[in-house]
C-alpha cells in the first residue's frame, strides 16, 4: 500500500484540525471607526468567479485601485455555493479570512456574526444611518443577528418561475394563479409535445428551492420558525407532508425527466429553457440575464416570470416569496477594517449598483431605487419589483436551517424526486436530523 | 495437475532477486568490523533525519492529531472544543449512512477485484499470447489510454455518458431496441454507485493489464514450450502455467486494489457528490461531508480513523502475504 495515498484524507483532516485548534473564541478587535490607511493592503473574497460576475469585481477593484494607487488589493473569487462555502471554512480554520468576504443570509451569516468573525456594522449601516437608508430594511434585516447589523446587502435574490411567452401564447395559456392551474397547464404543454418545466436536481438544492416555497405556502410561519430552531423543532405540522406531495406531483406531471431528474444538472435545465425547449424553468432572480441572453431563442420567444402559485386553501402564507439577499461582511480581525468599510461603500454606491443591475450582470442591487427598467432588463426589473412588493420573504431552506437539518432537506429532496422516499418517510428523516441537532 | 516447476538453479532466493530478474547475481560482501558497522549506521541515520522529520511533521503528527480530535466536538467558527470521549464513534456506529458508505466501499472493492485483478489478468494473458510484438504493444497502449486520463476528467466524461436523455449509454440501449433499460444512471439510488464503479473499472483496467503483462513476460518461455510439447492447450496453459507463476503479482494487485477501493473519493465527488439521497456515499466522501457540510469535524476525524484502521489492516495483510508467497520456479 502506498502510505502517502493511504493517509491523504486523514492528513488533510488532521491539518485542518491543527489549524482549527489555533482558532480562538471571542470577538475581533478591528476598529472600524479609525482613519483609513490607503497605503496598506486589502483582501477580498467574492462568490463571483466565472461568468458573468468575475469581470464585474475585476472592474470594481480596478476602479478602486485607481482612486487609491498605494493600496495593495488582493482579489480572490470562488463560484457560488459549495466552492465558496468550502473556501470560507478552510480560511476560518487557518485564521486567514480576508478583510472583506462573501456571506449568505440566515444561519450561514449568523455563524460568522455570533462567533466574533464579523464586524458589528450597526453604527454604519443600521436603518436610520446615512448608508443604511440607501438599502431596503428587509435586505438589512437579513443580516441582523442578536439585534446587530453585520452584513452589507449586495443583491436581492428570490425564486420565480420563468416562462416562454411563445409557448404559452400558442397553447392559449395564461399565467397560472393556483398550484392546480399550474399542474393543468403542464398537462396541456405536455400534450403539445413540449417540456413543461425544465428541472435538473443533480445537486439537490434545485428541488430544495421548490420544497422551501411550498413549505412556506403550506405551513404557518410561526410553526416554521419554531421548527427552524433545533431546540423547539417538532416537524409535526401536516403542511410539510402536503408540500412534499405537491413537489412530487410537480416533478411527475410537469418535468421532462421526472424521476430521472437527479441525473440532470441545473445548468442543463437552464439551457433547455434558454434554447426554447422547455416552457418553464424555476430560477433565481440573479439567473434571469444568464438564461434570457440577447442571442437566445428564449429572448426571441419572449421571457416572462411569475411566482410559483400556492394551492388553494394552503394553510401557510400564500403571499410569501422565497429568497434572501446575499452580501459581504468585514473580518473582525482585519487590520484594515476602515479601508474594508470604505471599499464596501464604494461597491454599493449608485454607479456601481447600477452597473451590477444592468446586463450582462443582471444582479438586482440591494441599493434602493437602482433597479428600474431603464437600467435592468425588464425581467430583472419586474422581479426586483415583486421582491419589494412581497408580503413577506422566506430564506432558502438550506440557509435557514442548521447544517445537519439543511443537509437532510437536500437528501430528501433527491429521495422525493426519485420516488425512493414517501413524504412521510422524508419528513421522518428531517425530524430525525432536527432531533440529532438538538 | 500441479504447477510446472522451473529448474532449481533458476529460482530466486528472495523477493528482491525476483525484482532484479533471474539473470541477476548478487554480490557478497566480506566481513565488516562491529565498530565500523555502528559508525556507518550512525552516519546513515543523520542522512535519514530530514526525511524522518518531514514524515513526522506532515504525516504522522497530523495522524496522531486526527486521532485525538476524533474524541472532541468543536465549533469551527468559535474554535470552542469539548472532550466527548467516544461519542463520535458511538454516533458513527449508529449512523446508517456510515454503514451504507462502508458497504459501497466493499462493493467497490469486490467489483474492482473481479475486473481489475482477474479480468485484467485474463486480458493480459490474451494480449501476451498475440504472436506479433507490434500488435502486443499496440493493444497494451490501447488498454492503457483510459488510465492516462485523470479521474476527475473521466468522471465528467462519464457524467455525460450517463445523461438520461442524451447520454451515450441510453442512446446505445435505445438503438438496440432496449429502451426499457434506459434510465438516469447517476440519478437513482439503486444504480448511482454502480455507475461510478463501472467508470472506475474502465479507468483503472488498463493499468492492471499493463502490470500483469509485465509479470507474464517474466515467466520463462521454455515453461510454455514444455507445456505445449506435452499437448496442453492455451486455456490450460493459462491456468497451470501463467496463473501460478503470477500469483505474487495477483496477490499484490488484490491488496492494492482493495486498499484503493477504501480510499475512493474523486470520482464520487465529481459524479454524484454522494447522492442521490446519500446512496453513493463512500467513506471518503462521508468524511468530507461530515467536516465541510455539517461542520462536524469530530465525526470527520472519527471517520478518518476508521479509514486508517481499515487501510492499515489491509497493508498488514499485504505485507504478510508478500512474505509468505514467494515466486518459485
Amino acid at each position: 500500500m502506498n502510505p502517502t495515498r493511504a493517509t491523504t484524507v486523514i492528513a488533510a483532516t488532521g491539518i485542518l484540525a491543527l489549524a482549527l485548534t489555533a482558532c480562538s473564541a471571542g470577538g475581533g478587535s478591528a476598529d472600524i471607526t479609525a482613519k483609513p490607511d490607503f497605503s496598506g493592503s486589502l483582501s477580498i473574497l467574492t462568490a463571483g468567479a466565472g461568468d458573468p460576475m468575475a469581470p464585474y469585481f475585476e472592474g470594481i477593484v480596478k476602479d478602486y485601485q485607481a482612486e487609491h494607487p498605494d493600496l495593495k488589493i488582493t482579489l480572490a473569487q470562488e463560484t457560488d455555493d459549495n466552492a465558496i462555502k468550502d473556501k470560507e471554512k478552510v480560511l476560518i480554520g487557518s485564521q486567514s479570512l480576508p478583510d472583506v468576504y462573501f456571506t449568505y443570509a440566515g444561519n450561514w451569516g449568523e455563524n460568522f456574526a455570533v462567533n466574533g468573525l464579523a464586524v458589528d456594522l450597526s453604527k454604519q449601516i443600521a436603518p436610520g444611518t446615512e448608508w443604511g437608508d440607501s438599502f431596503g430594511t428587509a435586505a438589512l434585516d437579513a443580516f441582523r443577528y442578536e439585534g446587530k447589523y453585520y452584513g452589507v446587502p449586495f443583491y436581492n435574490d428570490a425564486k420565480f418561475m420563468g416562462y416562454n411567452k411563445r409557448i404559452f401564447s400558442e397553447l392559449g395559456l395564461e399565467v397560472p394563479s393556483t398550484f392546480d392551474e399550474l399542474i393543468s397547464d403542464c398537462s396541456t404543454i405536455k400534450s403539445a409535445g413540449e417540456v413543461p418545466i425544465a428541472f435538473g436536481n443533480k445537486d439537490g438544492w434545485p428541488g430544495l428551492h421548490y420544497l422551501g416555497q411550498l413549505v412556506a405556502y403550506n405551513v404557518p410561519r410561526d410553526t416554521i420558525d419554531a421548527d427552524l430552531a433545533p431546540t423547539t423543532a417538532k416537524y409535526d405540522d401536516p403542511g410539510y407532508a402536503k408540500a412534499m406531495e405537491q413537489f412530487q406531483q410537480l416533478v411527475t406531471e410537469c418535468t421532462g425527466d421526472g424521476s430521472n431528474s437527479n441525473g440532470v444538472t441545473y445548468t442543463t435545465a437552464q439551457q433547455q429553457q434558454a434554447t426554447g425547449k422547455a416552457a418553464m424553468y424555476y430560477q433565481e432572480l440573479i439567473e434571469f440575464d444568464s438564461v434570457n441572453t440577447s442571442d437566445s431563442q428564449l429572448n426571441q420567444d419572449g421571457f416572462g416570470i411569475f411566482q410559483l402559485p400556492a394551492a388553494e386553501g394552503a394553510q401557510g402564507d400564500p403571499g410569501t416569496l422565497q429568497g434572501a439577499p446575499e452580501g459581504y461582511m468585514i473580518n473582525a480581525k482585519s487590520k484594515n477594517a476602515p479601508v474594508a468599510l470604505d471599499f464596501l461603500k464604494f461597491l454599493t454606491n449608485q454607479k456601481n449598483a447600477t452597473i451590477l443591475s444592468s446586463p450582462p450582470y443582471g444582479q438586482p442591487s440591494a441599493v434602493k431605487g437602482v433597479v428600474t427598467e431603464k437600467v435592468a432588463s425588464p425581467a430583472v426589473a419586474e422581479g426586483a419589483k415583486l421582491v419589494d412588493e412581497a408580503e413577506s420573504s422566506f430564506a432558502w431552506l438550506d440557509m435557514a436551517n442548521v447544517p445537519e437539518v439543511a443537509d437532510s432537506w437536500v437528501a430528501v429532496s433527491e429521495g422525493l424526486v426519485s420516488g425512493s422516499l414517501t413524504p412521510k418517510a422524508a419528513l421522518a428523516a428531517v425530524r430525525a436530523a432536527a432531533e440529532k441537532a438538538k | 495437475m500441479t504447477a510446472l516447476q522451473a529448474p532449481t538453479e533458476l529460482r530466486p532466493t528472495s523477493l528482491e532477486e525476483v525484482g532484479r530478474g533471474p539473470a541477476h547475481v548478487s554480490r557478497r560482501r566480506g566481513p565488516v568490523k562491529p565498530g565500523a558497522r555502528a559508525s556507518a549506521s550512525a552516519s546513515g541515520l543523520i542522512w535519514l533525519l530530514p526525511a524522518l522529520a518531514v514524515l513526522a511533521v506532515f504525516v504522522y503528527w497530523p495522524l496522531i492529531q486526527n486521532i485525538l480530535f476524533s474524541f472532541l466536538k468543536w465549533n469551527i467558527y468559535s474554535g470552542e472544543q469539548t472532550f466527548v470521549g467516544g461519542d463520535n464513534y458511538v454516533a458513527l456506529a449508529e449512523d446508517p449512512i456510515f454503514w451504507k458508505a462502508l458497504g459501497n466501499n466493499v462493493w467497490y472493492a469486490v467489483i474492482s477485484v473481479v475486473f481489475q485483478v482477474f479480468g485484467a489478468l485474463v486480458l493480459a494473458a490474451i494480449v501476451e499470447s498475440v504472436r506479433r510484438e507490434r500488435w502486443r504493444k499496440a493493444l497494451r497502449a490501447i488498454y492503457f489510454i483510459p488510465s492516462a486520463i485523470s479521474l476527475t476528467v473521466a468522471g465528467l466524461l462519464f457524467y455525460f455518458v450517463y445523461q438520461p436523455q442524451t447520454g451515450l449509454l441510453n442512446v446505445f440501449f435505445d438503438n438496440l431496441g432496449l429502451g426499457q433499460l434506459s434510465q438516469a444512471w447517476l440519478g437513482h439510488e439503486s444504480t448511482a454507485i454502480f455507475a461510478i464503479i463501472a467508470m472506475s473499472q474502465w479507468q483503472g483496467f488498463g493499468y492492471s493489464v499493463l502490470l500483469f503483462s509485465v509479470a507474464l513476460q517474466r515467466i520463462p518461455q521454455e515453461l510454455y514450450e514444455a507445456a505445449q510439447i506435452d499437448g496442453i492447450g492455451p486455456v490450460r496453459r493459462f491456468f497451470d502455467v501463467s496463473l501460478p507463476l503470477v500469483r505474487e503479482m495477483t496477490g499484490l494487485m488484490m491488496i492494492v486494489t482493495i486498499s484503493g477501493a477504501f480510499q475512493v473519493f474523486n470520482e464520487v465527488m465529481v459524479m454524484t457528490s454522494g447522492g442521490p439521497n446519500n446512496s453513493s456515499q463512500v467513506l471518503g466522501t462521508w468524511l468530507y461531508h461530515a467536516g465541510f457540510v455539517t461542520n462536524d469535524f469530530g465525526s470527520a476525524a472519527a471517520i478518518g480513523v476508521a479509514i486508517f484502521v481499515i487501510t492499515l489492516l489491509l497493508a498488514a495483510a499485504q505485507l504478510a502475504y508478500s512474505r509468505k508467497k514467494r515466486v518459485e520456479w
